[in-house]
C-alpha cells in the first residue's frame, strides 16, 4: 500500500535568543490511508513542531533545515504560504489541544464553523448554516439550532472540543491531525472525545495523525505508533508490537510510567529532564537518563535496528554484539497481565 | 440589564449632586467677600447688595435657595464680576459649543490615526515602522498638550502661515474648522499615542494567540485572519480606553483654549477664578463634572454591551 | 533514516558495547548558572535598554543643573532690571563660533542702510547680518541682525545666557530655579501619593472583606470627581503656594497606587509562605510590610517614576490657569505661561522652558518604561 504522506529525514531549527534550537533532527515516517498513526513523546520532544511543519504554520523564527514531506506527489517543504491555502482545512485539518484558547472568544461559534465551510468552498453561503448545524449534530452537540448563536464561553470544555473537531471536519479533509486533543479535558470527557474521533474516522474514511504524551490514550486509538525523543523517532511499530514487545529503553520507561491501579510496585518516574536542544548531546540523546546506556551511546548515534518488517528501534542494545538486556521486571509483569486481559 | 443602567444613572446623579454641594460650600466658606475689591463701598450699600444676593443669610439657606433655583428654574445665578447682571446660564451657553467642537473633533480624529499607527506597528512587529511608532508614542504621551499647542502656533501658524494664529470668533463652516485645526491637533497628539500604544500591544498579543492559529489552519490567509480575528478582538476593549481619554482632552483644552484665544469654557473658568466670580466658576466646574461623569457612565454601559462575555455571561455552561 | 546493516557498521568498536550506568542513581542535571539577586537581575536588564539609560542620564543632568544652575551666574531669580527687558540669549563661548544661536542676535526690521555705518546707532561690532535689501521711496532699507548686547552697550561679561523676561530677570537662573521648584513639588507629591496609596492598598488588600469593600467605595467616589475640578476647588480654598499645590496633586493620585497594591495583595496573600508565617505567629503588620509588600517593589518603583511627569504636567497646568505659585517664585509652568504671552516676538522665552519640560517628561517616561521592562519583562509593550 502506498503511503499518502511520506516524511523523509525532516530537520527543523528555531532561531532563539541564545542560539539555534534543533527541535526536529531527522524524522522519517509514513502515514497510510485509513490508519491512525500515533506520535508519542514528552513535552519538548518535537512532536508539535513536526506537524506544524506539515501545515506550514511554523512560527516566524522556525525554518526547515533539511528533509522532504511528500504528499500527493508534492514536496510540502518547498511550498509557499500561498500553496498551503489549498491544503489547510481542505486536505489536512488540525484539532488543537486547548479548545478554550483555540476558539475566538467573541465570535459566535456558528460563524466560526461557517467561516471554515465557506472558505473550503464545500458549500455556498446560503446552505452554510444548514451544513454547520449538520456538523454540530455529527459531533454530538445537542440542540444545535439554538447553540449555533452562542459564544464559546457558554460551552463546557468537552463541547468546545467537539466544536473544534467540527471546524476541522468542515471541509471533508483527507487527513486529520490531532494535537493532544484530550490533554486539556477531564478524564471522563476524554473517553467520549476519543470515541467521537474513532466514529468520525470510520464514517468519513479519515487518516489520522494523533499526537499525545499519554500512552493510555494511544492504546485506545492507534494502529501504528512512533515514539519520539529529543527531536528523533526512537522506535516505531504497530500498536501491538510497541505495547507487547517494546525494544527501546525509552519506550520501556514510558510504558512503566503509566499509572496502574492493580500494581503494588513503586510508581516509576523517568529521572532527569530532556536535554537542551541548543546543543544536542553527542550520540544517543537519551543516554544520560538511561539505566541501560552503553558506552557507545555517548559517542555515536544508534541506527534503526530491524525487529520485524513493521517494527524498528534505534538503540545499540539491538546490536548483535551488545549485552543481552531484559526489560524491567515490573514492566514484564504488566505486559503479561495485559496479554491475559486481552486474550493474546 | 435594565437594572444595571438604572443603578449607574442613579450613581451619576448622586455624584453630581455631591460635587455641586461640595463646590458650593467650599466657595462660600472662602474668606473674604466678593465686595472686597470695591474699597470705597459705603456700608449701607454693601448691606443692600448683600441682601439682594442673599449673602447675609446662613450658608445652608443660601445653599437651598441655590439648589431650588437650579432645579426649578434652571437659574444658575448671575455673573457679578465678568458680565455684570447677565445670567450665568446665558454666559455659559454661548461658550459650550466651541469647547465641545474642539474636544469632540480631537477625539474623533485621534481614533482613526491612532488605530492606523497601532495596527501597522503590531503587524510588522519589531520592524522599522514599529520602532518609529513606539518612539513617537513616547514623545506624544510625555510632552504636555500645551507645549504642542505653542509649537504648532509658532512654527505652523506664525512662521509658515498655514493656519491662523488665533481663533477667529466670527468664522463659520469650513473657515471655522480651518481656524480650529491647530488646537484640535494639539489636543489629539496624546490620544493618538495612547490609542496606538494600546492597539499595538493588544493586536501583537492576539496575533500570537491560538485562535489566530486556528483561523490560519482553517485556511484563512494571514491577512484575512488578522483582519477578521485579530483586529476585531483588539477593538472590543478599545471603548474602555477611548472614552476616559475624553476627560483628559477636556482638561488639556483648558490651556489650549487660552493659547489660541478661543472663547470657550476653559477661558471662562480661568477668568472666573481670577476675578472671583464664583457663580460662574461653579457653573463651569459643574459642566466639567457632568462631562466626566457622563463618560464614566458611557464606559460602564459600553463595556456591558460590547463584550459578550459580560453581556450574556454567568449563565450555566452546558 | 539510517537502518542498520552489518557491512556499514562493521567498523565500530564493539568493546564499547557495554553497560556503564546500571547501578548508578541517575539524577537531574545540576544547574550551571548561579542565581543572582532580584535587584541585580533587574539592573542588568535595565542596563541593556539603552534608551532608558540615556533617559536616566538626562534626568541626572537636569537634576544637577536644577541644584547648581542658579548659582552659576551672579543674577538672582528676582533681580529686575527694567533697562534690560526681553534680552535675547547669549553665551559668549558659543557666540564666538558664529553659528547663529546664543549670539544675542535680534532682527531689527526696516532699517535704513545709510545708518548702518553710524557707530552711534550701531556700536562697533554689533552688526551680525544684513538681509532683505530693498527700496522704499528711493531709500535703501534692509533687515539687520544685531548682537543686541553690543547694540545696547552691554559688555560680554554681563550677558544673560538664556536672555531675560519682561521684567529684566535672568532666565537662566529662573529656569533652573523653576526646575528645582517643579521637581520638588513633583517628587514630594509623588512620594506622598505612594506612601498613602501603598498603606491604603495594603490594608484594603490584606484584610479584605467588608473593610475592603468600604475602602474601595470611598476611592470610587473620590475618583468620580474630575481631576481639574478637584484641583481647582482645593486651590481656591487653600490658596496658592507650594503646600496647597502639593495637596491638590495628592488628593486623587494615590488612588491608582492603592488599587495596584490591593490587586497585588490579592495575588500574593494566599501564597503558602504567608500562611506559614502566619502559623508561626508573625503579626499582621510585619506580614504586610516585610513579607507580602516586597513582591510589589517593582511595580511600585515603576509607578513612582511614571507618576513624576504627570505631577509636573499638573503643576504646569495649574500655573497656566493662574492657580500656580505666587509670583515672583518661578516654576516651569509659570515660565511657560509668561513666555506664551510674548511668543510671537520673543520665542526663546517659551523655547527653553518648553524644551526642559519636554525632556523631563520624556526622560521620566522612558526611565519608567525601562524600569517596568527590567522588573517585569512579561509586561512588555503596554
Amino acid at each position: 500500500m502506498e503511503p499518502i504522506i511520506q516524511v523523509k529525514d525532516l530537520a527543523v531549527n528555531f532561531k532563539a535568543f541564545a542560539g539555534t534550537v534543533q527541535a526536529v533532527r531527522g524524522v522519517s515516517f509514513d502515514l497510510f490511508k485509513g490508519e491512525t498513526l500515533a506520535i508519542v513523546g514528552e513535552s519538548g520532544s518535537g512532536k508539535s513542531v513536526t506537524i506544524k511543519t506539515l501545515l506550514g504554520i511554523l512560527p516566524k523564527n522556525g525554518h526547515i533545515a533539511s528533509g522532504e514531506i511528500l504528499y500527493n506527489g508534492n514536496d510540502l517543504t518547498k511550498y509557499s504560504e500561498k500553496d498551503f491555502y489549498a491544503i489547510r482545512g481542505k486536505k489536512i485539518s488540525l484539532v488543537f489541544q486547548d479548545p478554550l484558547s483555540a476558539l475566538n472568544p467573541i465570535m459566535k461559534i456558528g460563524k466560526q464553523i461557517t467561516e471554515a465551510l465557506i472558505l473550503s468552498k464545500s458549500v455556498d453561503k446560503a446552505h452554510a448554516k444548514d451544513r454547520a448545524i449538520e456538523l454540530m449534530t455529527q459531533v454530538g452537540i445537542p440542540q444545535p439550532e439554538i447553540r449555533y448563536d452562542e459564544y464559546p464561553f457558554q460551552f463546557s470544555g468537552g463541547m468546545r472540543q467537539r466544536i473544534v473537531i467540527a471546524i476541522a471536519l468542515a471541509s471533508n479533509p483527507e487527513i486529520l491531525i490531532c494535537d493532544e486533543p484530550t490533554t486539556a479535558l477531564d478524564v471522563t470527557i476524554q473517553a467520549k472525545i476519543l470515541e467521537l474521533i474513532k466514529d468520525l474516522k470510520k464514517k468519513d474514511d479519515l487518516s489520522i495523525i494523533f499526537i499525545t504524551h499519554d500512552m493510555g490514550v494511544v492504546a485506545n486509538m492507534a494502529d501504528r505508533i512512533c515514539v519520539m525523543y529529543a527531536g528523533r523517532i526512537v522506535e516505531y511499530g504497530t500498536a501491538e508490537e510497541i505495547f507487547y514487545e517494546p525494544a527501546h529503553p525509552y519506550t520501556w520507561a514510558l510504558l512503566s510510567a503509566m499509572p496502574d491501579l492493580d500494581t503494588e510496585d513503586e510508581l516509576f518516574a523517568i529521572p532527569g529532564a530532556p536535554p537542551n536542544m541548543l546543543q544536542p548531546p553527542k550520540g544517543d540523546a537519551f543516554a544520560a537518563r538511561n539505566k541501560f546506556a552503553l558506552e557507545i551511546d555517548y559517542e555515536e548515534e544508534p541506527p534503526y535496528f530491524k525487529i520485524s518488517d513493521t517494527h524498528y528501534a534505534a538503540t545499540w542494545l539491538l546490536h548483535p554484539d551488545a549485552p543481552h538486556v531484559e526489560m524491567p521486571e515490573s514492566l514484564a509483569h504488566r505486559i503479561a497481565k495485559m496479554r491475559k486481559r486481552n486474550g493474546i | 440589564m435594565k437594572q444595571y443602567i438604572l443603578q449607574r444613572l442613579l450613581a451619576m446623579v448622586i455624584t453630581l449632586f455631591i460635587i455641586l454641594t461640595l463646590g458650593f460650600l467650599m466657595i462660600r466658606m472662602m474668606p473674604g467677600s466678593i465686595f472686597d475689591d470695591y474699597q470705597d463701598l459705603p456700608a449701607d450699600m454693601e448691606a443692600v447688595l448683600n441682601a439682594k444676593y442673599n449673602f447675609d443669610k446662613p450658608v445652608i439657606v443660601q445653599y437651598f435657595i441655590y439648589l431650588k433655583n437650579i432645579l426649578l428654574h434652571w437659574d444658575w445665578g448671575i455673573s457679578l464680576k465678568m458680565y455684570p447682571n447677565k445670567s450665568v446660564w446665558s454666559v455659559v451657553r454661548g461658550k459650550i459649543p466651541v469647547t465641545l467642537y474642539v474636544n469632540i473633533f480631537s477625539l474623533l480624529i485621534s481614533l482613526p490615526l491612532g488605530m492606523l499607527a497601532g495596527i501597522s506597528a503590531a503587524i510588522k512587529k519589531n520592524g522599522s515602522v514599529d520602532y518609529l511608532v513606539s518612539f513617537l508614542v513616547v514623545i506624544f504621551i510625555s510632552v504636555p498638550s500645551f507645549v504642542f499647542a505653542t509649537c504648532l502656533q509658532y512654527f505652523i501658524a506664525y512662521k509658515a502661515g498655514l493656519f491662523p494664529i488665533i481663533y477667529d470668533a466670527n468664522a463659520v463652516g469650513a473657515a471655522k474648522f480651518h481656524s480650529l485645526v491647530l488646537p484640535i491637533l494639539a489636543l489629539a497628539f496624546s490620544p493618538i499615542a495612547r490609542v496606538a500604544r494600546y492597539l499595538r500591544a493588544e493586536l501583537a498579543e492576539n496575533i500570537n494567540s491560538e485562535f489566530m492559529l486556528l483561523a490560519r489552519t482553517k485556511g484563512l490567509t494571514y491577512t484575512q485572519a488578522t483582519l477578521r480575528h485579530g483586529i476585531r478582538n483588539s477593538l472590543v476593549p478599545l471603548a474602555n480606553i477611548i472614552i476616559p481619554m475624553f476627560t483628559t482632552i477636556m482638561g488639556g483644552s483648558l490651556v489650549v483654549e487660552n493659547i489660541f484665544a478661543i472663547p470657550g469654557m476653559g477661558g471662562l473658568m480661568i477668568q472666573s477664578i481670577n476675578t472671583s466670580d464664583h457663580q460662574v466658576t461653579l457653573a463651569t466646574l459643574m459642566f466639567y463634572s457632568l462631562i466626566s461623569v457622563l463618560t464614566i457612565l458611557i464606559v460602564d454601559l459600553s463595556y456591558g454591551i460590547i463584550d459578550p462575555r459580560i453581556r450574556i455571561g454567568g449563565q450555566q455552561k452546558v | 533514516m539510517k537502518i542498520y546493516n552489518k557491512e556499514e557498521y562493521a567498523g565500530i568498536d564493539t568493546s564499547k558495547l557495554r553497560l556503564i550506568q546500571m547501578d548508578e542513581s541517575l539524577h537531574d542535571q545540576k544547574f550551571e548558572t548561579k542565581p543572582i539577586g532580584f535587584f541585580k537581575d533587574a539592573m542588568l536588564r535595565f542596563k541593556k535598554n539603552k534608551a532608558s539609560v540615556v533617559a536616566f542620564v538626562m534626568i541626572c543632568i537636569i537634576a544637577f543643573f536644577a541644584i547648581f544652575g542658579p548659582m552659576m551666574n551672579d543674577y538672582g531669580f528676582n533681580d529686575q532690571d527694567l533697562n534690560r527687558i526681553n534680552m535675547p540669549p547669549k553665551i559668549p563661548a558659543i557666540a564666538k563660533f558664529n553659528i547663529g544661536i546664543f549670539d544675542g542676535g535680534r532682527v531689527l526690521a526696516n532699517r535704513r542702510v545709510v545708518n548702518l555705518s553710524d557707530t552711534s546707532q550701531y556700536p562697533e561690532g554689533c552688526i551680525l547680518a544684513v538681509e532683505n535689501r530693498h527700496f522704499v521711496n528711493n531709500i535703501e532699507m534692509c533687515d539687520v541682525t544685531v548682537d543686541y548686547y553690543r547694540y545696547s552697550g552691554i559688555s560680554d561679561e554681563d550677558c544673560f545666557w538664556f536672555g531675560t523676561d519682561y521684567l529684566g530677570r535672568d532666565l537662566w537662573t529662573r529656569l533652573w530655579r523653576g526646575a528645582r521648584v517643579s521637581l520638588l513639588i513633583a517628587l514630594v507629591s509623588v512620594t506622598v501619593n505612594v506612601v498613602i496609596g501603598v498603606t491604603y492598598g495594603s490594608v484594603a488588600g490584606y484584610y479584605g472583606g467588608r473593610l475592603d469593600l468600604i475602602m474601595m467605595r470611598i476611592t470610587e467616589i473620590i475618583n468620580a470627581f474630575p481631576n481639574i475640578v478637584v484641583m481647582t476647588i482645593f486651590i481656591l480654598i487653600f490658596g496658592t503656594g507650594i503646600f496647597s499645590i502639593i495637596l491638590a496633586l495628592v488628593v486623587r493620585d494615590w488612588i491608582g497606587t492603592a488599587r495596584l497594591i490591593r490587586g497585588q495583595f490579592y495575588r500574593f496573600k494566599n501564597d503558602e509562605y504567608v500562611l506559614a508565617a502566619k502559623t508561626l505567629g508573625v503579626p499582621d503588620r510585619t506580614l504586610i510590610f516585610r513579607h507580602i509588600l516586597p513582591n510589589s517593589i517593582g511595580p511600585i518603583i515603576t509607578r513612582t517614576a511614571l507618576a513624576v511627569p504627570a505631577a509636573i504636567f499638573s503643576e504646569s497646568f495649574l500655573a497656566y490657569i493662574g492657580l500656580g505659585l505666587k509670583p515672583p517664585e518661578p516654576s516651569i509652568g509659570i515660565l511657560l505661561s509668561d513666555g506664551q504671552k510674548v511668543l510671537l516676538y520673543f520665542p526663546t522665552q517659551v523655547l527653553f522652558p518648553a524644551i526642559l519640560i519636554s525632556v523631563l517628561c520624556i526622560s521620566f517616561n522612558m526611565f519608567g518604561n525601562g524600569l517596568r521592562d527590567a522588573f517585569d519583562p512579561t509586561q512588555r509593550g503596554v
